[in-house]
């Protein structure tokens, strides 16, 4: 069973790699930082990366599919702009709503068009950044009781980032391990070709990949803004590129049909555990997305890709 | 009732059940090119009826047909005695008829019992059962016979093993008929014999399995039946019990050459080099080649598909990078250089080369003829430097080439076949290079411009050039080849001159490896 | 025969018809527009501003084009005009002007060799190379320019960006500069054919022994210039430092490029149709500023603008 995790062809990702990157900074920061092995610097850690573990898992199953989408961080900002300022009944059901219809136009363009996904989310993640600019121009506002209360009311007394961080994971690999969408995924993302041979759709479940995609971006958007409990049109701007560093960091293979969910686990936990890392050591917040920037430099550098550009 | 039916009515003997597969009056065209014309052929039931014949003899074309990847342009399919519309190769999986490809396509992300069921997977609580996957993978392995673990990875199996998932796919789907499309061609002998007993039990189970090979060997071995075609045309079909090597051999080839061939040269065994290969080894596990071109001389690399002759040229033309030997260029005013193994250095020392894929690899589609020529032109030029494109010898050269288009600013993309073939090898005659490495001359090309690309070729030759080519059509290679060289496994198994060679004798050492001496003899 | 004839010459001349880069009709819709609402526009002072407005994103374009005719891409931009600004005007680079612009070209090639290394090399992405190298540099930036109070722009920029010869500003004459060369030099040279050859098929470019990885390194490490360019007139116009500076670059460089005809996956275009749509988007925000249209429009419609040319030259060249 180990050796079939490390096969070459297994469509896990994982490599030797993904699993020592977050053991050895847990291991460093356990001794460099002295309030790194804190009950309330874990917790912290935990907060921290429960959206970005949200998002990733909506990246991972595009990137999955083959695509890629960059317009993960505007959505985020647009479902919190929607909850402080629109009537806290219909929040939910508006951001739901405005994500299913962002991953539709991503999938569409993609899927139906041809457009590169990279060109197609991108533009797609500058509207909705103005259109987040429009609904609420400044941070601020006041979240509802009802919806801060996802964030910080205790269920058993346990942290509530957990629960979202469980039910993503479940929702995710139920989709992507046990699902017959999730396997015909897979298949689609390794080749389109042989896939359709083997009687696999293309078009509807690429865009269903979009659509997921926005999805959880929603979700993140709501965790995050009950989180701070205060509206931010700009909060998401990091998500797009942090998420596709975290999964590329996890194994997940951007050309499609590799990659799983522990790996996509182990790679937000190793960037949270970067950021954390960071932090404690007094290092500034620019200097850390630059490190980000470099990361995802590396990470990238690590696939293998027959063709130059784009 | 059609001929070739009521031949196979008498071959049908012990083995062969009622009537399965019948191909009547089927016609295929693609675009000006006739690839199959009017075949009529039927198979039975428990039967492995071999489909044979030269390369490009149609063969392939009539088993897309029947596996639903191409439709037939007239005449029609009938399965189990009603006429069928294979719309897909879904269609034709559906109506129970399965594939095995040449180009297998499993998924190597996805386990062996997971691409067994893809696209139809077992359920339960709305999820893929893999429990139930895994059973149901295990009894068909039992059923055929096959030691295959469900949940290896694809990728991780060996191509005989892939194999196998794709015929159990066939038979998890109760197909009752298999097409296997040159299976053996990565196979080693052991693997060979596992294959023979699987296609034995698909027979006894009351199948009808079609066997696409040109390999005599194994078409004794296996099938009970074999049709040869030739030219896309369905030459004859008997029992295998009825026919020798010889008269199998006969029937593929024995066809008096076209006459579209230019002259021969008579290149002189003193005349200068022109590229000297020592050693090359194209790819990892490949026996090292040696062999000469002179000038003058057009040397033909032939052999059954995929022997090796698409490495070597490609080695020789820097596509792909050795593992080990060297490529030595003599230039017309006798300095000799080594190749360094990449295309830049290769056009830049003065050889051109036209690959098979001209649409892919060769051409820049949407730019004009003009465009597609003038790069060839600047082969030596630093990048900073004018492009200066030569117009009036421009001109001239598509006009002696014959190339019809509206003029030099005609997109390339909206040439035919024959004419851009013309454009890609005047690219290189601009370019001044004085040695060709051509892939297939004349692939999709019409007859007409494929008699005016040999003469090109000649002519190039004549003029102190010197052409190294390869092409699955052994008539291209017997019409225009001053020396022919048969490769077999990677290896250079004989050599023979143009002008005595015969379909016979290069098949005879392609298929068996007998040098060509040997059995020139013989033939006598 | 004759049929196919006559259909050919019918699709080439639609061909013809749409192959125009969008960016012409754009202009002159646009120009409708404001001659029928704002008419105060095209007044000949305004127009002259609105072009000098749009010099410093035209010779970023002029780099955007490069790349993506090579089936790349740039949107490192920002972090370049960011570092630019840095290098100029923190005080921290010891030297006179000329040093000051000599370390800023420099430090615009050591980007473009970057960028190029993983895209040739690694084989990277070429969009994730350059956003996480923009965010790189970005993030450098801003933590050593925290605590520093912007400083001056070399007189020389400020010179170049603010004066005037005869009533016409310096700065469009410069992109003009630059733009017209470069587009002559990509039509008359070995360069620009082999350029178009790469966009027209990258595999037989790399057969036929074209000296493929070379060239795009060549054309990443001119991109990042010419977004040093655009940096130098940018920090001329306001002056001093800014972390504002060049946020948009890169994006709307995307942008003008699709409008002015570049396409991915053909490659296909010219220098002069995204130095219109440059022209044309600039003139599109200060019509929009006139109609009290804000930050938030901009974004919406630059996004929009992108995906629609994106979506209509996938369609037509799938046809």
């Amino acid at each position: 069973m180990i050796g079939r995790l490390f096969s070459r062809t297994s469509r896990s990702g994982i490599g030797i790699i993904t699993i020592a990157l977050p053991l050895s900074m847990f291991v460093i920061l356990s001794f460099t930082a002295s309030s790194f092995f804190t009950a309330q610097n874990l917790g912290n850690v935990g907060n921290q990366i429960t959206a970005l573990l949200i998002v990733s898992l909506g990246q991972l199953i595009v990137a999955i599919s083959g695509g890629v989408d960059l317009s993960v961080g505007s959505m985020l900002s647009l479902t919190s702009a929607i909850i402080v300022t629109f009537d806290p009944a219909i929040v939910v059901p508006l951001a739901i709503a405005a994500g299913c219809v962002l991953g539709t136009v991503n999938g569409i363009g993609v899927a139906i068009f041809g457009v590169h996904p990279l060109v197609m989310t991108l533009a797609t993640a500058t509207f909705v950044q103005g259109l987040t600019l429009l609904v609420s121009p400044v941070p601020g506002g006041v979240v509802a009781p009802a919806i801060e209360a996802l964030a910080h009311g205790r269920l058993f007394g346990l942290q509530p980032s957990l629960f979202w961080c469980a039910g993503a994971i479940l929702l995710c690999w139920l989709l992507l391990s046990r699902s017959a969408f999730g396997l015909r995924l897979y298949a689609l993302g390794a080749n389109p070709r042989n896939a359709s041979l083997n009687g696999v759709k293309v078009v509807g479940p690429i865009i269903t990949c979009y659509v997921l995609c926005s999805l959880s971006a929603v979700a993140a958007g709501i965790f995050l803004t009950a989180r701070v409990s205060t509206g931010d049109p700009t909060i998401g701007a990091a998500f797009g590129l942090d998420s596709i560093t975290a999964i590329a960091l996890g194994g997940v293979q951007l050309s499609g049909g590799v990659g799983s969910v522990p790996g996509v686990i182990l790679g937000v936990v190793t960037l949270g555990l970067a950021t954390n890392g960071m932090n404690l050591l007094g290092v500034s917040p620019f200097l850390r997305m630059a490190a980000t920037g470099l990361l995802l430099l590396g990470a990238v550098s690590l696939q293998r890709r027959k063709t130059i550009g784009v | 009732m059609t001929d070739p039916g009521t031949l196979d009515h008498h071959a049908s003997g012990s083995s062969a059940g009622g009537e399965m597969v019948r191909f009547e009056g089927v016609t295929k065209r693609f675009g000006a090119n006739v690839a199959l014309k009017d075949v009529s052929l039927v198979g039975h039931a428990g039967s492995v009826h071999a489909v044979t014949g030269e390369n490009g003899a149609g063969k392939s074309t009539l088993m897309n047909l029947l596996a639903g990847v191409h439709q037939p342009s007239a005449g029609t399919i009938y399965l189990h005695g009603k006429p069928v519309v294979l719309a897909g190769p879904r269609a034709a999986q559906q109506a129970g008829i399965s594939t095995v490809y040449q180009e297998l396509t499993l998924l190597p992300n996805l386990t062996v019992a997971e691409n067994l069921y893809l696209g139809r997977e077992p359920r339960r609580l709305g999820m893929v059962d893999r429990s139930a996957m895994r059973r149901e993978a295990r009894s068909v392995f039992a059923r055929i016979e096959v030691d295959l673990d469900p949940d290896a990875h694809c990728g991780d199996l060996t191509i005989a093993q892939q194999q196998m998932v794709e015929i159990a796919k066939g038979v998890a789907v109760d197909a009752r008929v298999f097409i296997f499309d040159e299976p053996t061609a990565a196979l080693n002998g052991p693997e060979i014999e596992k294959l023979e007993r699987l296609i034995m039990s698909l027979k006894r189970g009351g199948n009808l399995v079609f066997y696409i090979s040109h390999r005599l060997d194994e078409i004794f071995r296996f099938c009970d039946t074999i049709s040869v075609m030739k030219d896309g045309s369905h030459v004859a079909t008997q029992p295998a019990s009825e026919l020798t090597r010889d008269t199998l051999v006969s029937l593929m080839v024995g066809r008096s050459l076209d006459r579209f061939f230019p002259h021969r040269g008579t290149v002189r065994p003193e005349a200068p080099l022109a590229i000297d290969v020592r050693g090359l080894v194209p790819v990892a596990g490949a026996p090292a080649v040696t062999f000469a071109l002179r000038r003058g001389e057009i040397l033909g690399l032939t052999g059954l598909e995929g022997q090796g002759q698409r490495e070597i040229i490609r080695a020789v033309a820097g596509q792909i990078a050795p593992v080990s030997g060297e490529v030595v260029h003599h230039a017309k005013d006798g300095t000799s250089t080594g190749l360094a193994p990449s295309p830049v250095a290769v056009a830049r020392t003065g050889i051109g080369f036209v690959p098979e894929d001209r649409k892919s690899e060769g051409l820049f589609l949407p730019l004009a003829i003009e465009r597609n020529i003038g790069i060839g032109m600047m082969r030596r030029s630093s990048i900073w430097s004018r492009a200066r494109i030569d117009r009036p010898r421009l001109t001239g050269l598509l006009e002696s080439m014959n190339v019809r288009a509206t003029g030099p600013q005609q997109e390339v993309q909206a040439l035919s076949g024959g004419n851009q073939q013309k454009v890609l090898i005047g690219r290189w005659l601009a370019a001044g290079v004085d040695i060709l490495l051509v892939e297939e001359p004349t692939r999709g090309v019409d007859v007409g411009a494929k008699s005016e690309i040999y003469t090109l070729l000649r002519a190039f030759a004549d003029d102190g050039g010197a052409v190294l080519m390869t092409s699955s059509e052994l008539s291209e290679h017997i019409g225009l080849c001053d020396r022919i060289l048969v490769v077999r496994e990677g290896r250079l198994v004989a050599e023979m001159p143009g002008a005595v060679a015969t379909e016979e004798t290069i098949m005879t050492s392609a298929l068996t490896g007998a040098p060509f001496r040997a059995h020139a003899g013989a033939a006598a | 025969m004759l049929d196919t004839a006559d259909r050919s010459r019918g699709s080439r001349l639609l061909n013809v018809a749409t192959a125009l880069p969008i960016a012409y009709a754009g202009t002159l819709i646009l120009l409708i527009c404001a001659y029928m609402f704002r008419p105060a526009l095209l007044s000949p002072l305004l127009l002259m501003l609105i072009i000098r407005q749009a010099a410093p994103l035209g010779v970023a374009v002029i780099g955007q084009s490069l790349c993506m005719r090579i089936l790349s891409i740039d949107l490192s931009f920002g972090g370049v005009a960011m570092g630019v600004s840095y290098i100029l005007t923190s005080g921290y680079v010891p030297g006179g002007e000329a040093v000051l612009i000599a370390c800023a070209l420099l430090f615009g090639a050591t980007v473009g060799l970057a960028n190029a290394f993983f895209i040739v090399r690694l084989r990277a992405s070429s969009v994730i190379v350059t956003l996480a190298m923009g965010l790189l540099l970005t993030g450098i930036v801003i933590a050593f320019s925290q605590f520093r109070a912007p400083g001056d722009a070399p007189a020389l920029l400020k010179y170049i960006g603010q004066s005037r010869i005869s009533g016409v500003p310096l700065a469009p004459l410069i992109w003009f500069a630059l733009l017209i060369p470069v587009a002559w030099f990509l039509k008359r040279s070995v360069l620009g054919h082999y350029i178009d050859a790469i966009g027209a098929n990258p595999r037989a470019a790399l057969a036929t022994g074209i000296p493929y990885g070379g060239i795009v390194v060549l054309v990443h490490v001119a991109s990042s210039l010419f977004a040093v360019f655009s940096a130098f007139l940018l920090v001329g116009f306001v002056g001093m430092g800014s972390l504002d500076i060049g946020r948009d670059l890169a994006l709307n460089s995307l942008a003008a490029v699709i409008l002015g005809g570049v396409t991915f996956g053909s490659g296909r275009g010219g220098v002069l149709g995204p130095a219109v749509a440059a022209f044309m988007l600039t003139f599109l925000f200060n019509l929009l500023t006139s109609f009290g249209l804000g930050e938030p429009s901009k974004l919406m419609l630059q996004g929009a603008i992108i995906a629609v040319a994106a979506i209509a030259y996938s369609a037509r060249t799938k046809t």
